[in-house]
């Protein structure tokens, strides 16, 4: 789907009226803004005190740091609420029909509503920043300028992921109270991105966020897309009759999705693009890992433990109990991926043929190509294969979750995908079976 | 002015809109008549460019709603049964807005804008925020939105049911000017009286489809319903209505695929 053309004065009278409806509430600017100025405050004072009673100067600048990224946080936590109100709440109210029935597009109406959002969010997350810097940084004596760059792009791209994950969530939900729980769906993965640029700072990796701001920009667009990708008339407005006994509605899809489905053969022969994709996922991480081992990029003591538990796992065991834990181990490898497919965009069923992959190439570094491969051969000439279909039909669920159509068919097509995974599983847990008890006898 | 063909609306297995073909030249009414979740609404969806029917087609003035949908936005004006306004707004900015969104040129929204509050009786309230209007209040600004870039066709959905009988008295003959002026007019209505006053046709719609379109002569005979003799009247359209949709009863039912 290539970005749609748009209007930009309609898309412009859009923002402008959202704009307003979002300031002239006076009570929620004063909590907003009270808010975004107080916290920056607070935590100023408290960094000052540190600095002012021997808090150690490595200790007090970092902490500064992490408090910059706190700072933003909350105002920028505020677009999800802000968002849900323009999307849902409009649609609640009904205002939507009347905006719907205008010659707008609705990529104007989109484009308007994201920015409003964007508008007063970011300009709470910057104004909290700003006074948050002139009240810690100049008693400090260093000013981090690399990293409040990449934390002011990171917190664009929060913001927009928040925004464009609150108009998906308005197309699922039909009331303020269903979008305000399944927000959380959105606020949680941003706390632990919050967390891990803190633990970046702590570390003494600010290096490592740019990594981290380029990660957003991409789950940003990628949400966004998905958010213009889904707004449509007809997912607003055309889904409110028939919604009886959900319970069995829900039931009546899951069944629906195992129904005419194709069998293994045909469905890889479907899906022998992203079968395609783990394959080469498969080579990328040989050559990844021949490369790390080369180098020593990644040392030595963090991958060995890795294989040492791999080939020490069956110490004192039966070789039934032998072939039953590495059958678990994969069995269990298989179904995570395909779980963590639907949120992680299929890279798990990447992850699945990559990690295999490095471990050989890694181990063919540190030793020779026989060496490595004989820890793959004869089991991984079953295993292998079973990781790239699996791997293949992981990273289909990844795309259907991340693919909206105006239509609608969400969750359709995600049921499909994990049905067809699940139907899969019928072949795929015999080949694992198969290989776990290969690799015990002859391994 | 509006052509509509075999048009369809299916909700999942819930079939809202069963072929319906209608014809409304320039200057016309049609009414549609029907019980509640007769089709009525999703008719006027459809038509509107709202929602994409399933399937048959709908060209106002000409153009095909399925090639060009903005276009057909662009010449309908749809009032949903639901006002839908921006309650921390004041009437004339939220006139104006829509007014923008039609590419109405300042100088003449403004001045059209006044000449329908003036029309409507809501001078004295047009700096208030929506919020505060009563719903009579609300029902008239979104007939006002719905009318303020003089449209081509105007697709009302119930436009006075909020309206005491004097308001709806004035909206009529607003609707009625609309239609001298050579607009088209769809009207869904419970109001017998409103039928009667506004149609040229009627349709009477029950399970989505529609079961008569007519006018009223055409409908009386329709119906088999003879004179009222004893009383030397007519049958009245509400008679029409009931004997149609009685005839049809088994179609009330609710319907899936």
């Amino acid at each position: 789907m290539s970005w749609p053309s748009l209007d930009r004065h309609k898309a412009e009278l859009v923002a402008r009226r959202d704009l307003r409806d979002a300031t002239n509430e006076i009570r929620l600017i004063l909590a907003m803004v009270t808010l975004t100025l107080a916290i920056p405050i607070a935590s100023a004072v408290g960094i000052r005190a540190l600095a002012y009673f021997g808090g150690g100067t490595a200790v007090v600048n970092r902490l500064a740091v992490v408090g910059a990224f706190f700072v933003v946080f909350i105002p920028a936590s505020f677009s999800l609420v802000l968002a849900l109100e323009a999307f849902v709440g409009e649609r609640e109210r009904t205002t939507i029909e009347v905006l719907l029935s205008t010659p707008l597009k609705e990529a104007e109406i989109y484009a308007g509503k994201v920015a409003a959002v964007l508008v007063v969010s970011l300009g709470l997350c910057y104004g909290g920043l700003i006074v948050y810097c002139f009240a810690v940084f100049p008693g400090l004596g260093f000013f981090p300028f690399g990293v409040l760059v990449a934390l002011a792009v990171s917190t664009i791209c929060q913001v927009a992921a928040m925004v464009a994950g609150a108009v998906i969530i308005s197309l699922n939900a039909r009331t303020m109270r269903a979008a305000n729980v399944m927000a959380s769906f959105i606020i949680l993965p941003m706390s632990v991105v919050l967390q891990v640029e803190a633990a970046l700072i702590l570390l003494g990796r600010a290096e490592l966020l740019w990594g981290f701001a380029a990660l957003m920009i991409v789950i940003a667009a990628v949400l966004l897309r998905m958010g213009l990708a889904g707004f449509s008339r007809e997912a607003l407005l055309a889904r409110e009759v028939g919604l009886s006994k959900p319970l069995r509605r829900a039931i009546g899809s899951v069944r629906a999705a195992f129904q005419g489905r194709p069998g293994i053969i045909r469905l890889v022969w479907m899906r022998r693009t992203p079968i395609a994709v783990a394959a080469m996922g498969f080579i990328a991480g040989i050559a990844l890992g021949f490369a790390a081992g080369r180098t020593g990029a990644i040392p030595g003591q963090v991958v060995k433990p890795v294989l040492s538990s791999l080939l020490g796992a069956s110490d004192g065991a039966t070789q039934g109990q032998e072939a039953l834990g590495i059958f678990g181990h994969n069995l269990l490898a298989f179904v995570l991926a395909a779980l963590l497919a639907i949120f992680t965009a299929g890279l798990s069923g990447f992850a699945l043929t990559v990690l295999p992959g490095f471990l050989v190439g890694y181990a063919a570094a540190l030793s020779s190509w026989s060496v490595a491969l004989s820890g793959v051969v004869p089991n991984g000439l079953v295993e292998i294969p079973a990781a790239i279909i699996a791997g293949g039909l992981a990273i289909h669920i990844g795309a259907s979750a991340i693919h909206m159509e105006p239509s609608g068919g969400w969750t359709t097509r995600i049921l499909r995908a994990l049905a067809d995974y699940t139907r899969s599983l019928r072949w795929l847990i015999p080949a694992l079976a198969l290989a776990a008890v290969v690799e015990v006898r002859f391994g | 002015m509006l052509e509509v063909h075999g048009l369809a609306k299916r909700y999942g297995e819930v079939l809202a809109l069963h072929s319906l073909s209608v014809r409304v030249e320039q200057g016309q009414c049609l009414v549609l008549l029907g019980r509640n979740g007769a089709g009525k609404t999703t008719a006027l969806r459809c038509i509107a460019g709202v929602i994409v029917p399933t399937s048959g087609t709908v060209r106002v003035d000409g153009i095909d709603s399925a090639s060009d949908p903005a276009a057909v936005r662009a010449k309908v004006g749809l009032m949903p049964e639901v006002p839908g306004l921006y309650e921390r707004m004041s009437a004339r900015t939220y006139l104006d807005y829509f007014g923008s969104i039609y590419d109405l040129e300042s100088a003449l929204r403004h001045r059209r804008i006044e000449e329908l509050l003036e029309k409507f009786e809501l001078v004295d309230a047009a700096d208030r925020w929506l919020g505060s209007y009563s719903k009579g209040m609300r029902q008239k600004i979104a007939l006002i939105r719905a009318t303020l870039h003089r449209p081509r066709l105007v697709l009302a959905d119930e436009p006075t049911s909020a309206l005491d009988p004097d308001s709806a008295r004035r909206a009529w003959e607003y609707l009625k000017e609309l239609q001298d002026d050579g607009c088209a007019l769809v009207i869904c209505t419970h109001s017998m009286e409103e039928a009667e006053t506004l149609s040229g046709q009627i349709g009477i719609m029950s399970a989505g489809r529609a079961l008569a379109v007519g006018d009223l002569a055409e409908l009386r005979g329709r119906s088999g319903l003879k004179s009222r003799r004893e009383l030397r009247e007519l049958p009245t359209l509400q008679d029409i209505y009931l004997a149609i949709v009685g005839n049809h009863h088994e179609l009330a039912e609710p319907r899936s695929a």
